[in-house]
């Protein structure tokens, strides 16, 4: 127990009730999770990822490495959030995490143990890709369950996430990202100009690094110029002011992306907002120093334990210790002892800091120690003292160790400027030697970077950058940018930073806190190889943590480079990806979840069929009827019921999840015959054909039966997958290819519902139905069609069969297609008229050996499926060049045939390779394999498609259909692949 | 996000289009050799920059467009009809 509540800070009166670990505890309007468990004395808020090492608040920012909590419960629960940027709100459940049973005490910690008298095993650089190659029966025994139970963060929760989350697209003309004083200053300047301007700050209050000064009566004016600032950016009618929201990446044509996160109806919104001018004043934040122990609780970055006490009035501890390489952090101590806090030490290892601060130091009777380091931070949970050691001029050895006492350590290693959203859009960033770290090189285009994000550390210095900035963007986009009143005081930005990467000291001195990777795995990964920055990253897993290796990237950096004896800028630094903080999976996904995450498309008779008890598949996107099952009936009885009936009776299936397209024109032959293998300008009005279309390639593309409805006038139709490709690929055609020819192509597949009616009293059914039209053999033949009219709806019916039998396809007006239907249906009572579903129509297409994409699977050509007879050799068509290549015409390819089971009831599975041998293993000789399969009740034995190697010459011969997977092999016979009525006599019946 | 300014409905965002072919290629003539086919289909250019292309504005006007993308930046310095083409940097 060490922070308490200590001043008004920012905050208002109001009290909260929240829980840590189901403890009931209080905080006030405006805290957040961090600030109100330190508040309550709450040291240990979790363990850590690998080596389960207590862990405590080490910020007030994005960049919080120890304090990951859960927040919410069930389905609400959100784990691994950062404490330091969650609001408390009424109510609030906050749990620690990777803690067993609780996070003071933690069974697992002993990891932390075993790393330390073993350095180099569990856990340690290179962990994971060494663990691979251990035996691996080891793995599944012991390794895999133990590393789960042990490593990790935040459970994610099991229920489904009952929020909603939205997605917003914005354009906006000057985007600013971030809102401290330079970025309340740039949006302010733009916001002169009448553009559209957009603030984005990831905290709840606006204004940086301006929070973290005393809300005192000598800053009163500075306080006052920030609320004036805040304000007036969020009266202003062409200002979108949105805080809680990180913005997380920048994408082509200055995309940016954020998370807002909202209290309402909707948990968070996900902003794509389309920017022409982007300001980046993200700012800069504080990196730690690399010294022993330095993730024990109570060890804090100086600026968070500053804005702690300033902004949330929550002092961090009873006696404060500073340890810093540079000025900043000494105002952490002067405001700590100005607030009446013990400050027992300044610890700097640089040798001469300026008068000022030494003055300042004396003043306040804060102990100074210079040319001096901290070594180790001690206590058992969390810092109850520290070690400190004299620093030897050249920086590589200690003496003279001593304790100071403290319960607070707030550090300072520098500050790095927030590049990554420059870096998004343009070079990587360079070293600047000046401020010990990288800034932005080149600009990417349409961006600026001002203020510390620029490296620019000075209140008024920045806030001239960004006043610059908003001016040159204005201006390019024809507007001026207007004048503001500048912030009535200064802060000297320069840090005189002498850098200090790592403390020769005992104890693990850790580089990415949140990752558990220490100084010892950065020169670990030196020894074994792994040296440049990209390589570090992914052995040690520096960087890969929800920080994104914000604190840590530059202190392993500089360490490795300090081993390879090259610098920094040398050594340069790992590419920086979106997202550059954690975002929820639930912006992204939108409303368009469960049932919404893709449309589902009906047919006009989906009602029908619900009644008639259908169950569905999804096919595409359509939901399509599979079977309609009596009652006890199983899918296996119901198909084959079906089956059975529409071969000795009649049966209707809705075909409706054809692709249809009309194509016309005075050239619509020509263009069928350039797109189709076979001749289309032949085809007389009111005569359908099959067509199959090939790619450049010469690989089968698609089929279809066209009919010819006007001699400038065709309906095609293409098969359900290809409805939209086909669709596509004509228009191109037409536009690019041949721009000469007058045709014009339109997608009719809602216009028609489809039903085909098959077997062999579907001419008496169809009679019945529709007295009016002929449909004797003389004035309706095979490959027929006829336009007809029902009660008022339009019909097309062609007379063909995917089934073999006596069959029509009837196209009716979507708004009349069900009725049509049931007409059919009534039509059809007298002959027992069953509706069958996908099951069915594969069933009896396979019975016919007819192809559709099982077979045509982008790797099939004409010769495979017996269809290269059907190539015109009188014109040219798309393929004909390349379809005769080598390769595509080898007798050894693959080739359709039928194959039937020997033990007629023992299915083939579909997928299965075709082989010789019976006990055919891995490497065995592969001759083909099955494409579909089905249960044959006309020749009651399963039977199957599929293609080998040799074909139709090896009909009559027993092979084996192996599926390795499920162990299973069966012996099939090879035959025709028209099982059924191979000499087509029932279609013309 | 990438944003094609289509010369029929305006700028739009990519996903309003999908990606044809290089539009940087000639179609071979009908009688042309199986070797300039097989040239034509299979050998492309991969530049990094500037690069000539088609795309489908398949979910709005339907129309194929020519589009020039730098493949590098994927800035779109250039949207035209099929038939027509950027003029030559002066
Ligand atoms: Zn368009």
């Amino acid at each position: 127990m060490s922070g308490f509540r200590h001043g008004e800070g920012r905050l208002g009166d109001a009290t909260l009730n929240f829980t840590f670990d189901g403890k009931p505890m209080l905080a006030r309007a405006g805290d957040t999770v961090a600030s109100a468990l330190l508040a309550n004395g709450v040291e240990v808020v979790g363990r850590s990822f690998k080596y389960h090492r207590p862990r405590g608040v080490t910020s007030s920012g994005p960049e919080e490495t120890g304090a990951l909590v859960t927040i919410g419960a069930g389905g609400k629960a959100d784990p691994n959030a950062r404490a330091t940027m969650e609001p408390i709100t009424k109510g609030l459940e906050v749990f620690s995490q990777n803690c067993f049973p609780s996070p003071k005490f933690d069974l697992m910690s002993v990891n932390g143990l075993a790393g330390a008298i073993l350095p180099g095993s569990l856990f340690s650089a290179g962990f994971y890709y060494k663990t691979f190659m251990w035996p691996a029966a080891l793995w599944y025994k012991f390794y895999e369950p133990s590393i789960r139970a042990a490593a990790g963060m935040g459970v994610p929760p099991k229920v489904a996430d009952p929020d909603i989350y939205d997605r917003v697209q914005s354009f906006c003309d000057v985007a600013v990202v971030g809102g401290g004083s330079a970025g309340l200053s740039a949006a302010l300047s733009a916001a002169q100009s009448g553009l559209r301007v957009v603030l984005f700050d990831e905290h709840n209050d606006l204004g940086g690094q301006l929070l973290n000064e005393a809300n005192s009566e000598a800053n009163a004016d500075l306080e006052q110029w920030r609320a004036d600032a805040v304000a007036a950016l969020k009266a202003a009618s062409n200002v979108k002011v949105l805080t809680r929201t990180v913005c997380w990446g920048r994408f082509d044509g200055n995309m940016l992306a954020a998370h807002e996160s909202v209290d309402g109806k909707v948990r968070q919104n996900y902003h794509k907002v389309q920017a022409k001018k982007i300001i980046i004043a993200a700012g800069a934040i504080e990196r730690p120093l690399v010294f022993g122990n330095n993730d024990k609780p109570n060890v804090m970055l100086a600026s968070g334990a500053r804005r702690m006490l300033n902004h949330y009035g929550t002092a961090t501890g009873k006696t404060l210790a500073v340890f810093t390489n540079n000025d900043s952090a000494y105002q952490t101590a002067f405001d700590y002892a100005d607030a009446g806090i013990k400050v027992s030490a300044v610890v700097d290892s640089r040798q001469y800091p300026s008068q000022a601060l030494v003055d300042g130091c004396k003043s306040r009777g804060i102990t100074l120690f210079t040319q001096c380091v901290v070594t180790e931070a001690k206590g058992w949970q969390a810092v109850r003292s520290i070690e400190i050691a004299d620093l030897a001029a050249n920086g590589q050895s200690v003496s003279n160790r001593r304790r100071v006492s403290c319960d607070v350590l707030a550090h300072s290693g520098g500050w790095t400027p927030q590049v990554q959203m420059a870096a998004h859009g343009g070079k990587p960033p360079l070293y600047d030697k000046k401020i010990a770290a990288f800034v932005v090189g080149d600009q990417a285009p349409d961006t600026y970077s001002v203020g510390a994000a620029e490296g620019e550390n000075g209140l008024l210095a920045g806030v001239a950058q960004a006043l610059h900035a908003a001016k040159a963007a204005c201006g390019e986009l024809g507007k001026e940018a207007g004048p503001i009143i500048q912030p009535p005081q200064d802060r000297d930005g320069a840090t005189n930073i002498v850098p200090l990467w790592s403390v020769p000291a005992k104890g693990k001195q850790l580089v990415d806190i949140q990752h558990d990777v220490t100084a010892a795995d950065v020169v670990q990964s030196h020894q074994e190889g792994f040296i440049s920055v990209e390589h570090l990253k992914r052995y040690t897993t520096l960087g890969m943590a929800n920080d994104q290796g914000r604190t840590s990237n530059v202190n392993a950096l500089a360490i490795m480079a300090q081993c390879r004896g090259i610098s920094i800028a040398e050594a340069g630094t790992t590419r920086f990806r979106a997202p550059l903080a954690p975002v929820s999976m639930g912006g992204f996904g939108g409303r368009e979840i469960g049932k919404h995450f893709k449309p589902v498309r009906r047919t006009p008779m989906q009602e029908w069929h619900e009644k008639a008890g259908a169950v569905f598949v999804q096919a595409g996107m359509y939901l399509r009827p599979q079977y309609y099952p009596k009652a006890g009936e199983t899918i296996d009885d119901a198909y084959e019921r079906e089956t059975e009936h529409v071969r000795k009776k009649v049966g209707i299936c809705d075909v409706t999840s054809l692709g249809k397209i009309e194509i016309v024109g005075p050239d619509a032959a020509e263009f069928l015959d350039r797109v189709y293998i076979n001749m289309f300008s032949t085809l007389k009005v009111g005569k359908a054909r099959y067509g199959v279309m090939l790619r450049e390639d010469g690989i089968v593309y698609d089929d279809g039966t066209t009919s010819r409805f006007a001699e400038d006038r065709f309906f095609m139709t293409t098969t359900t997958a290809k409805a939209g490709p086909v669709m596509a690929y004509l228009e191109r055609c037409l536009e690019i290819d041949w721009p000469d020819l007058k045709v014009r192509v339109s997608s009719v597949s809602e216009r028609w519902g489809a039903m085909a009616v098959a077997g062999p009293d579907a001419r008496a059914t169809l009679t019945a139905a529709f007295p009016s039209v002929d449909f004797s053999n003389e004035a309706f033949p095979f490959m027929g069609v006829v336009h007809a009219e029902h009660n008022g709806a339009k019909m097309v019916i062609l007379r063909i069969s995917f089934s073999g039998e006596m069959a029509y396809e009837v196209y009716a007006e979507s708004d009349h297609a069900t009725d049509i239907w049931q007409t059919i249906i009534d039509a059809g009572q007298v002959h027992d008229i069953v509706p069958y579903g996908l099951e069915t129509l594969g069933a009896l297409r396979i019975e016919k050996g007819h192809v559709t994409g099982a077979e045509l699977d982008g790797r099939v050509t004409l010769g495979d499926v017996h269809m290269d007879g059907m190539a015109s050799k009188k014109k040219w068509f798309v393929g004909k060049n390349l379809k005769d290549r080598e390769g595509l015409v080898h007798p050894d390819r693959p080739q359709l045939v039928g194959l039937k089971s020997v033990d007629p009831r023992t299915p083939i599975s579909t997928g299965s390779i075709l082989v010789t041998d019976a006990n055919a293993s891995a490497g065995a000789d592969k001759q083909g394999w099955v494409s579909s399969m089905t249960y044959s009740p006309e020749l009651g034995n399963f039977i199957a498609l599929g293609f080998l190697r040799g074909g139709k010459d090896r009909i009559g011969e027993r092979i084996y259909a192996a599926y390795p997977v499920k162990g299973r092999t069966v012996e099939v016979e090879v035959v025709s692949n028209h099982f059924v009525d191979p000499t087509n006599e029932r279609v013309k019946g | 996000m990438i944003r094609i300014n289509c010369p029929y409905c305006g700028e739009r965002e990519h996903s309003e289009f999908t990606y044809g072919e290089d539009a940087t290629r000639t179609t071979p003539d009908n009688d042309a050799p199986m070797e300039e086919w097989n040239k034509f289909v299979y050998e492309r250019d991969n530049p990094a920059g500037e690069h000539i292309e088609y795309w489908h504005h398949a979910f709005g006007c339907r129309a194929w467009l020519k589009v020039q993308r730098n493949t590098f930046t994927h800035d779109i310095s250039w949207v035209g009809l099929p038939h027509e083409n950027p003029e030559a940097e002066s």
